[in-house]
């Protein structure tokens, strides 16, 4: 098998190094993330709609802290999980794929889609500076949309293609 | 010069990653099995250690602590599946990755051992907390569980990860000087 360019082997590697980095920001180093979160929600008490009401506060902080905590999670696990497809679908372009030009695209579009976890990174750090829902809806509509939609378009480009050689029974290359 | 396809990494390094998958997989299927088996021991351990998971003799208490304890050891079970499934396949890729693309025999030699040691005694980890559950509790099953498997193997599988890292953006960096030169 063909390997892909180094630029996409090497954004995927750094993802998953950030991936596993990041699941140790879930375990042992729990306590010190939870302390940032609610210190960044104390600094940003007017995007949260904090009142001074105790019980009401309370409740705002412990959702943002957890929708903070989630973004890691979810940048973890997409990290860990996105980077070996990514590799593995660079692969198949890299070996499959015919056109230097078509290839080229599938490779720019995939190198794109694999920074698709740190749309979680942001969402986490976008739920704490920009309240809850406006730094969700933030990161979904700016970061989160733009490279997933990389990543599949990359993919749909993939199948067509793949589909197409196998319509006419030979390799694509 | 570095030949533009994917190198095998070493068997034994495939043979880790493969087993830790059939092992992930074997896992799920016995949680989902003998879940009442292994509930029904678990609890009978807890009972006959009262004062380990603080239970006190009032059924109330007693069986929302017992239920706790129950779900986490669920909970680590799960994650083992989880983890012992992508760290199988990290094994792997990250090791044709390092195989294929690191030049520095040394270097790769490191970065292969270190994922795959790393990586293959992670998940086992999530296996200890479980299995401690019943006889330390939840609490000091946890401190164990990190002090003996997680912090040692994830920061071997951490590091694996950023020298690799360093070594193809040291490779892509002088690519790209190359072919300017050029």
């Amino acid at each position: 098998m063909r390997r892909p360019p180094i630029l996409l082997v090497l954004v995927a590697v750094v993802m998953l190094a950030l991936g596993e980095t990041a699941g140790a920001l879930l375990s042992p180093l729990r306590p010190a993330v939870e302390r940032y979160a609610r210190a960044r929600v104390a600094a940003n008490a007017a995007a949260h709609g904090l009142t001074g009401s105790a019980e009401y506060d309370d409740e705002v902080r412990n959702r943002a802290v957890f929708t903070a905590e989630a973004g890691i999670s979810f940048f973890h696990t997409h990290a860990e999980g996105l980077a070996p497809v990514i590799l593995l679908a660079g692969t198949i372009v890299a070996s499959v794929v015919a056109g230097r030009r078509a290839r080229g695209i599938l490779f720019g579009l995939l190198t794109v889609g694999a920074l698709f976890p740190l749309g979680y990174v942001v969402y986490a750090l976008a739920a704490l500076e920009a309240g809850r829902e406006a730094g969700v809806a933030l990161a979904e509509r700016y970061v989160l949309t733009p490279l997933g939609a990389s990543a599949i378009m990359a993919l749909l480009g993939l199948v067509v293609i793949l589909g197409r050689a196998a319509r006419t029974s030979q390799p694509a290359r | 010069m570095i030949e533009p396809t994917w190198r095998l990494p070493p068997i034994p390094v495939l043979l880790v990653g493969v087993v830790l998958i059939a092992c992930a997989e074997l896992g799920g299927g016995a949680m989902a099995q003998f879940k009442l088996e292994l509930a029904r021991w678990a609890r009978g351990t807890m009972l006959a250690r009262p004062e380990v998971h603080g239970l006190v003799g009032v059924r109330d208490v007693d069986e929302q602590i017992l239920d706790e304890a129950l779900v986490k050891l669920d909970g680590g079970l799960r994650l083992f599946h989880l983890h012992a499934e992508g760290m199988g396949t990290i094994i792997i890729v990250t090791a044709m990755v390092a195989t294929s693309l690191v030049g520095r025999s040394a270097l790769r030699r490191t970065i292969v051992a270190l994922i795959m040691v790393g990586g293959a005694g992670y998940p086992l980890g999530y296996l200890l907390w479980s299995g401690l559950i019943p006889f330390h509790g939840i609490a000091r099953s946890k401190r164990l569980a990190e002090w003996l498997v997680w912090i040692p193997f994830g920061s071997a599988a951490i590091v694996a990860m950023w020298l690799l890292a360093g070594a193809l953006a040291a490779q892509w960096l002088g690519g790209r000087r190359s072919g300017d030169a050029a």
